[in-house]
């Protein structure tokens, strides 16, 4: 639990978070305004076929907060790029601090899925509402199991993209593949015109827990199912790797 | 005084050469982005022929697969710029160099003499790609066409890396920079699309190589789109050159 | 002798360093307040202060680094920009290696030597002074803190230059490492270079220095040769105490 609340002292105390969880809490309600800015005339004239997406647009797309929280939280503990070279690895201290390092790799994702699981709530707060402001009366129904979803997919993504760091050690090469894919132009939705296997990609996978998507193949259960299975292999890896690892290589 | 000035810039410009060349991870992005080109070359090829054959051109998409390798060249610019704040290097390089102004002139210099042939290559590829998988159905391709495409996307690629490095040299910093960059390129701009004005860096640049649809109301001549996309580049470049001559090192 | 001789013809060219009232100011909090102290040619200036006294702030404006609220501080009576080959002139060595992690120590050098249009030899040549051959093709990131810092006096000593200023020069460095300095700097100050450390370590600079100055709270509190700022004092170390404590009471 110390180890928890130091991990938590520790991500606060990094200005990039602060970017990281304005982005996430703003995002989402700008994307899905754009959208329904875009939207709206269909969506009176009653010829959208992407009502059910208003809103969640944002809440699929809004997810780079959360990849940057995920990258960071362990990029950081690697990397300084200070003006000073005085400063080090913070990944030394830190596992003498807590000597255990499953407890470090613990406490940090858990602090990471914490902070997640808080913004996805925000943003949803501001993105019911905005869209709300946005549409009027036109605003699809939010339904509490789609949200629920939503909530998954961001400590997922999350969680994936500290794993994926662990792997790095380095933010540029996670930041750069996650957030071009949680984009409009992802690489999944470009593989998916050409096999199948691409469905089961997590992002993919993950976005049916909540999206109405015409190609779908998987209930929202098992989406939520095959992403978590992503995490949980890649977790496991990242905490092998981890645990074997000499800190200075 | 003129010849020893000129001299003067050679020698910088060598040594940002080196520095750019010994920099493993420069090397890494230019190849990395070459595969993943050719990869996602392929599958633009197969999505195109799956779709009813001959609505695209082959020219379109061998270049299509650009849209995300631009990723390889943000970075690649970003770190160019941002290397320098790793280990101290920057207080090394201005008391060597003391001359800001030329120092960082030389250092843009010298990526896009790395960035030109590297983007060519890499256009080149795709096209070729294209070309070799659907040479039964196609009919023939103006070798002209080709050339002022090919040229249009490396000179794309090279300004947009240009732009990154200025960027980079403004914020510092690797991490804000590559969200900044990414997160306009691949979330922003692709979303607000109509939204935005048609004169920004990424769409103006997007004329370069490919041509508009009959139905656009905002499309460019080549000539227009690089000329747009120049200013942009030239406009990053002064205000970082404005500001590393100020600031304190 | 010979030595005087040849130190007699570079008189024209005195490598003094001129620092006359430097004023540094970081949004409201005041760094340095008028600095004036000079360092002369053929002697090893120790600049000594306590931690954020302001040292490596005067080494950075004298470097052209940072910009000086106003005053100057002078290489011959130009500023650091407007010498014509600043690697042959004056030899630097910050906090830290100064280098990128990922380069190897040699490609680190041949840059900086392509900058200032020396052969590569000349690379190898600081790589053996430095005593860092056999870690020269690994990469700066592997370096223990010591190596580093024999990277940095490589890059200081790459164009020999007339001058050398250093910023806590045996940090982090062993025992064999810090007579290397110390025999290093006490040749250049014989051969007529001159050389301005900056250190908070009393005894070693003790042995090393012919003049100091002692700063604290950005201002000069003592400047002569070691002789003259130990005074009574039966040490530096009891001197530097007696001249920083004494002014800690205008702090609060």
């Amino acid at each position: 639990m110390r180890a928890f609340q130091a991990e938590l002292s520790k991500l606060f105390s990094l200005p990039g978070i602060w970017l990281a969880v304005l982005i996430g809490a703003v995002a989402p309600a700008g994307i899905s305004a754009l959208d329904s800015i875009a939207q709206k005339e269909d969506i009176v004239a009653g010829i959208s076929t992407r009502l059910p997406e208003a809103g969640f647009i944002g809440l699929v797309l809004g997810v780079q907060g959360v990849i940057i929280l995920g990258v960071l939280a362990v990029s950081s503990e690697y990397l300084t790029e200070s003006s000073e070279s005085g400063a080090g690895h913070q990944i030394t201290t830190s596992l003498t601090a807590v000597p255990s390092r499953i407890h470090v790799l613990l406490a940090k994702a858990g602090a990471v899925a914490v902070i997640s699981i808080l913004q996805c709530i925000f943003a949803i707060l501001t993105t019911v509402s905005v869209t709300h402001l946005m549409l009027g009366e036109y605003t699809p129904s939010f339904e509490g199991s789609r949200l629920l979803g939503t909530v998954c997919y961001w400590v997922f993504t999350a969680l994936l993209a500290f794993a994926f760091t662990v792997l790095t050690k380095n933010a540029l090469i996670p930041l750069a593949v996650l957030l071009i894919n949680s984009s409009l132009v992802s690489f999944s939705v470009l593989l998916s015109k050409i096999t199948k296997l691409a469905y089961y990609l997590p992002d993919r996978a993950g976005a049916e827990m909540f999206m109405v998507m015409g190609d779908r193949i998987h209930t929202p259960f098992t989406g939520g199912l095959v992403m978590f299975g992503w995490v949980a292999v890649l977790f496991i890896i990242a905490a092998i790797v981890f645990l074997r690892r000499d800190v200075a290589a | 005084m003129r010849v020893s000035s000129g001299r003067k810039f050679t020698k910088i410009l060598g040594a940002e050469l080196d520095k750019l060349v010994t920099l493993p991870l420069i090397g890494f992005i230019l190849i990395g982005s070459f595969l993943l080109n050719l990869v996602l070359a392929a599958a633009f090829t197969s999505a195109g022929q799956q779709d009813s054959a001959g609505t695209q051109s082959m020219l379109e998409l061998g270049l299509a697969s650009l849209r995300y390798t631009q990723a390889g060249y943000i970075i690649l610019g970003i770190l160019a710029a941002c290397s320098e704040y790793s280990g101290g290097q920057i207080r090394t390089t201005l008391t060597v160099i003391p001359w800001r102004g030329l120092q960082l002139s030389a250092k843009h210099l010298a990526l896009a003499i790395i960035t030109v042939p590297a983007a060519f290559m890499i256009a080149a590829s795709g096209v070729l790609y294209s070309l070799f998988r659907m040479s039964n159905t196609a009919a023939g391709i103006d070798i002209g066409t080709m050339i002022k495409t090919l040229a249009g996307a490396a000179g794309y690629l090279t300004l947009t890396a240009l732009l990154s490095a200025a960027i980079g040299s403004l914020l510092g910093r690797t991490t804000p920079a590559v969200v900044l960059l990414l997160g306009y390129y691949f979330v922003v701009s692709p979303l607000a699309g109509e939204l935005l004005p048609g004169y920004l860096p990424d769409t103006a640049g997007y004329s370069m190589y490919m041509h508009p649809s009959a139905g656009e109301i905002n499309a460019r001549t080549p000539i227009e789109g690089t000329g747009i996309l120049m200013l942009w580049t030239l406009l990053f470049i002064t205000a970082a050159l404005v500001l590393y001559r100020k600031r304190d090192a | 002798m010979l030595l005087y001789t040849w130190n007699h013809n570079r008189k024209e060219v005195l490598w003094l360093l001129t620092i006359h009232n430097l004023v540094k100011r970081r949004g409201n909090r005041e760094i340095l307040s008028g600095i004036s102290f000079i360092a002369r040619p053929g002697r090893v200036t120790g600049f000594l202060g306590p931690n954020g006294a302001g040292k490596s702030s005067t080494l950075r404006i004298l470097l052209g680094l940072d910009r000086a609220t106003s005053g100057s501080a002078l290489i011959h009576g130009k500023a650091f920009a407007e010498l014509p080959n600043p690697l042959t002139t004056v030899g630097a060595a910050l906090d830290g290696s100064g280098a990128h992690p990922m380069r190897t120590g040699r490609a680190h050098l041949r840059w900086l030597a392509r900058a200032a249009g020396l052969p590569r030899s000349r690379v190898e040549e600081v790589l053996e002074i430095a005593g860092l051959t056999n870690a020269a093709g690994r990469r700066v990131g592997s370096y223990s803190l010591g190596m580093g810092r024999r990277l940095a006096m490589a890059a200081a000593l790459l164009g020999d230059p007339e001058i050398l200023i250093l910023d806590e020069p045996v940090n982090g460095l062993d025992p064999e490492g810090i007579r290397w300095i110390r025999t290093l700097l006490r040749e250049r100050a014989a051969s007529g270079n001159t050389v301005l450390l900056s250190s908070h370590l009393m005894g070693e600079l003790a042995e090393t220095v012919d003049d100091v100055v002692v700063i604290h709270h950005g201002k000069v509190v003592a400047d002569g040769t070691l002789a003259e700022v130990t005074g009574n004092h039966s040490t530096l170390e009891s001197a530097f105490f007696a001249l920083t404590s004494e002014r800690g009471g205008d702090v609060s």
